[in-house]
């Protein structure tokens, strides 16, 4: 067993023996097309995951880390964007992951509370711009047509690119939050051990 | 011309395309790489993905096929599958000769005339020695069914694993040679390897150690994906190995030959030469 699958088995019996629908991928087993990702350590699930189909995850890797990188638009406004959605979806492994992140950007833990639903974002986020990015990820996750209240909220803070981004990120956290939870991902000790210390979890 | 052509061209890529035929076998040899025995899933590739192969190797510049198990013999569809094979490019057969006894070896019927070569492993030319590491009764089934299979019209090449800590001496690989000869098989269609520590070897701490970089690249099918090299597809204690795995890939058969001469362009030269695993 490798040192990865050891600690996802920790981090699985921390969070009441949730364990990994798949083997997930240790350094000691990378494919070759994998390698590149392994070589600074073990990379997460996500990747850890994705190795099982070496062919995949060298073009998958680099779309995400295009997508959820920094960019054009700020990384405070990116991680809004990450937690709202990952929180809408339910995506327990995303929320934990991109609470930590968030933090780290400079959320402060009532933004943080409040973007994954724990207060009420309307109150806590004042900024016109802030407002439309969470109402966007909220129009997002739904079904069927986006409302146009959203459309035009969005494009009254934001130029056209900027929206094609934040909603490729959006739909792009979609995607993870349901590979994540689908493949039962387990967020790692230091993430777990991170969100207690700060009474996020 | 595709990177892989260009590749296999340029002999940076193996000429040759392995596939294994399925993962079960009627023995369980102590340094069987895929840990294969009578209860091993029998992961099998179908006859139509196998010439599927053989026809997209063909077409991408590959100069030969090989197949190997598990006991591809083992599979009632295998004669006819890989004189199928044959008639697209040369083949070689990687076998135990344990199911060639009686007239069973009339199955074998098909591979007469076909660019086809059974290779048959003997590992010592005494019996004890031999069936020790392989099977009871071994070491009689090979030395039964090889002249008869020359005898038909066959071509058949004797597969010699070593183990490299154990003491071979030269009297040894004489009578190992003289066996061979007297068998019908010449030297030039005798192969010497050591056991590679993967597999089940690995488990019994027996073989050389074998980076990516030492095997030389040859595209190897499996129901799995493709593999660097026909060592690569091991399994140990049940649990398939996924650190020589290209693609998952199979089909085109394009995807996995261009990945893997993208991924041998940034290997760092290797010892397989000094590892005498070619």
């Amino acid at each position: 067993m490798t040192e990865l699958r050891t600690l996802a088995a920790e981090a699985a019996a921390a969070e009441g023996g949730t364990r990994p629908l798949v083997a997930l991928i240790g350094a000691d087993q990378a494919p070759l097309l994998a390698r590149p990702y392994f070589a600074g350590g073990e990379p997460g699930p996500i990747a850890a995951a994705l190795a099982q189909v070496p062919e995949l995850l060298e073009v998958a890797m680099p779309f995400l880390g295009a997508v959820l990188g920094p960019s054009a638009v700020g990384l405070r406004t990116k991680e809004m964007v990450i937690l709202r959605t990952s929180a809408r979806a339910s995506c327990r492994y995303c929320i934990d992951s991109h609470t930590v992140v968030a933090r780290d950007a400079g959320l402060s833990l009532t933004e943080v509370r409040a973007l994954r639903g724990e207060l009420d974002a309307t109150a806590v986020f004042v900024d016109a711009g802030d407002r439309a990015v969470i109402g966007w990820c909220d129009a997002l996750v739904g079904t069927g047509p986006v409302a146009a209240e959203a459309k035009a909220t969005l494009l009254a803070s934001f130029a056209d690119h900027e929206v094609v981004e934040l909603t490729l990120l959006a739909t792009t956290t979609l995607l993870l939050n349901r590979f994540c939870t689908s493949l039962d991902l387990p967020s790692s000790p230091e993430v777990v051990d991170r969100l207690a210390a700060e009474g996020l979890r | 011309m595709t990177a892989a052509t260009a590749a296999v061209a340029a002999g940076v890529l193996g000429d040759r395309v392995w596939m294994y035929s399925n993962y079960h076998c009627n023995m369980a040899c102590t340094y069987c790489l895929t840990d294969s025995a009578p209860s091993s899933p029998r992961r099998q590739l179908s006859a139509e993905a196998m010439v599927t192969v053989a026809r997209q190797a063909a077409e991408l510049g590959f100069g030969a096929l090989g197949v190997t198990g598990g006991e591809p013999f083992l599979r009632p569809d295998l004669p006819e599958t890989v004189a199928t094979m044959a008639g697209i490019l040369p083949t070689v057969v990687l076998s135990n000769a344990t199911q060639f006894t009686g007239s069973r070896i009339e199955r074998l019927r098909p591979l007469v005339d076909a660019d086809v070569a059974v290779q048959i492993s003997l590992d010592w030319a005494d019996a004890e020695a031999n069936d020790d590491l392989r099977a009871p009764d071994n070491y009689a089934r090979v030395v039964d069914a090889v002249p008869r299979l020359v005898d038909m019209g066959i071509r058949v090449r004797i597969g010699t694993t070593l183990d490299p800590d154990a003491e071979v001496s030269d009297e040894d690989k004489a009578r190992l040679c003289t066996l061979h000869r007297s068998l019908g098989v010449s030297d030039d269609h005798h192969v010497v390897r050591p056991i590679v520590r993967r597999g089940r070897a690995a488990a019994f701490d027996m073989g050389v150690r074998a980076t990516a970089a030492d095997l030389p690249p040859e595209l190897t099918i499996t129901t799995d994906g493709a593999f660097s090299s026909p060592f690569g597809p091991t399994v140990r204690d049940g649990v398939l190995d996924t650190d020589l795995l290209v693609t998952r890939t199979t089909d085109p058969l394009a995807t996995p030959a261009t990945a893997l001469a993208r991924i041998v362009g940034k290997l760092p030269p290797g010892d397989d030469a000094g590892l005498g695993i070619r």
